[in-house]
């Protein structure tokens, strides 16, 4: 096989048991080279079970996946040459140095002495740690570790990186800090990123596109804003003079109003399911409330995130 | 074999620095070779060159360093989250257990051979004669091997051991009792034996002669050498190893 495919990944029906538990339930997928994709699901659900079976560390029991064009059963080798990784941890060496834990794998990759060098020395500086490059990583903080395992995982410039959870963990600065390295990273290097992460805010930021898995289960698959498309949040936000307590009970007696909140002018309200803005609207006039703005709050990818676990109750799954 | 070196260099780089932090062995290490560099020989004086039974002594130094150090190297890998990592570079399965058994078994091979040269030098300092007091050529040369050999059984031994192990403590638990088992075993099997069949075994030794028994138990450690280490490469993979 060579990689001469507009696809980074394609699966087909993988499957994987471990005994009587099944990890992956007939996994189909397909990835773009030069995105960023992000496998988004619960603990559990099947994530890491998935790299590993496109690194070819593992065999799926059915179906099969092809990672740049090679099998994951037969071409293991060929797939882990031109793929990088970050797994569950950074995988460093503590008594190494950061700069001895990057050379190793710069070895491993065959890339020649001058070239190691120079590339240690470029993504050293870009992550900030070239003035610790000789301190052993195991004096280091969890972001600094993070930065230099995902530093590790591009080294050798692969054509396609598996980073599984590389926020976890971390604070929120070193999480901004880190996700926007990784933007940069994805731009830079043209590189197709594989994502895991919990984090919800941080795929709606970085992928282009995201799937979401659980119980082994690929939900749905698409853009951040095809997941989000057609979901209501069902919350609007008013801005708004004039609301006394009477239009307030009058509000909180409606039907289609689950809860309202006040603060700063606005009046925040929770829909009912399928309701419509207007006849509140029109409620708020005929109390004299003098409306400035409407605002139906847009779905975030949490919200159709949460919104596809909820769903999933075995019957329509893969529903969008 | 470029894979292979890439291996033994990183875990000499991580035995270096262990060796080099003397909180976290360097110093054990230095009072280990002092104890068996140079006091042991100088209290011995020229028996610790001329005895036959000190010819077993340097393959189970030797044994002993490589169980410590592989154990760290296989068992260490798991127990630091660093093996799956390393599973998932482009590195070869077989590649990466050769890299770590060769290195295991050059530290151990070169702590014995270093420990034997120093004390062969505190041995002539301390009990000066009118030649020096050396092995001879052969002697050397069975010692030597005998060692290498019994490095590599030990190595090929311990990442079975090490395979099982959760923590690189478990698995140095379970390398000393091998190694208890290993040398001590023979000893007493032998000892259980009647006065007679101990008599009719001493008497055929002795009739085979020295080189034809250095011979024999050459050939034995190679071949069984051969075998574990052939048995774990087969265990070495990484679709079990990921999932232990």
């Amino acid at each position: 096989m060579s990689d001469a495919t507009s696809y980074a990944i394609r699966a087909e029906g993988v499957t994987r048991d471990f005994g009587p538990v099944r990890a992956l339930d007939a996994l189909s997928l397909e990835v773009p080279k030069g995105i960023v994709f992000g496998f988004l699901g619960p603990n559990g659900a099947g994530k890491t079970t998935a790299i590993r079976i496109f690194l070819g560390l593992i065999d799926p029991t059915a179906g099969r996946a092809e990672v740049l064009g090679y099998d994951t059963r037969r071409e293991g080798a060929a797939i882990r040459t031109r793929c990088g990784a970050l797994l569950e941890h950074p995988g460093l060496y503590e008594r190494l140095t950061a700069a001895d834990n990057l050379d190793f794998y710069g070895r491993a990759w065959h890339l020649p002495r001058r070239e190691r060098r120079e590339r240690i020395r470029e993504l050293l500086t870009r992550f900030g740690l070239w003035e610790r490059r000789d301190d052993p990583v195991g004096r280091w903080s969890r972001g600094m570790k993070q930065k230099l395992a995902v530093a590790r995982a591009v080294l050798h410039r692969p054509a396609l990186v598996f980073l599984d959870e590389p926020t976890s963990g971390l604070d929120p600065v070193a999480t901004v800090g880190l996700r926007e390295d990784l933007a940069a990273l994805a731009a830079h290097e043209g590189v197709t990123v594989f994502l895991t992460t919990h984090n919800l805010n941080e795929a709606e930021r970085l992928c282009a596109q995201v799937g979401v898995i659980r119980n082994g289960r690929l939900l749905a698959v698409g853009s951040p804003d095809t997941l989000r498309a057609g979901r209501d949040t069902g919350r609007v936000d008013i801005a708004a003079r004039g609301v006394t307590e009477d239009v307030l009970a009058l509000l909180r007696a409606c039907s289609d109003v689950r809860s309202v909140e006040t603060g700063n002018g606005r009046l925040s309200l929770s829909l009912a399911n399928g309701a419509s803005v207007a006849p509140i609207v029109t409620l708020l006039v005929q109390q004299n409330v003098e409306i400035e703005e409407v605002r139906k709050a847009r779905a975030t990818l949490e919200d159709a995130f949460l919104d596809l676990m909820g769903l999933d109750t075995g019957e329509n799954g893969g529903r969008l | 074999m470029r894979d292979v070196w890439t291996v033994i260099w990183k875990e000499w780089r991580e035995f270096r620095d262990q060796l080099l932090s003397l909180r976290r062995g360097g110093l054990s290490a230095l009072i280990l070779a002092l104890i068996l560099g140079v006091v042991a020989p100088v209290q011995l004086g020229p028996e610790w060159v001329q005895s036959k039974i000190i010819v077993g002594y340097w393959p189970f130094l030797a044994a002993t360093m490589v169980s410590s150090l592989i154990a760290d190297s296989v068992a260490g890998e798991r127990e630091r989250h660093t093996l799956e990592t390393l599973l998932a570079s482009r590195l070869s399965d077989s590649a990466i257990l050769i890299g770590k058994i060769v290195a295991a078994v050059l530290y151990g091979l070169g702590f014995a051979v270093a420990n034997l040269l120093i004390g062969l030098v505190a041995v002539n300092i301390a009990h000066r004669a009118s030649a020096p007091i050396l092995f001879g050529a052969q002697r050397f040369l069975v010692t030597i091997v005998l060692t290498a050999l019994a490095s590599l059984l030990m190595a090929g031994i311990g990442v079975f051991i090490s395979l099982r192990a959760s923590t690189v403590k478990q698995a140095q638990q379970a390398f000393g009792i091998a190694i208890i088992v290993l040398t001590m075993g023979p000893l007493l099997a032998f000892n259980a034996l009647s006065y007679e069949t101990r008599a009719r075994v001493a008497l055929r030794l002795a009739a085979l002669g020295e080189t034809r028994i250095e011979a024999s138990v050459v050939g034995g450690l190679a071949l069984l050498s051969a075998v574990v280490i052939g048995a774990a490469l087969a265990r070495f993979r990484r679709g079990k190893l990921v999932l232990d």
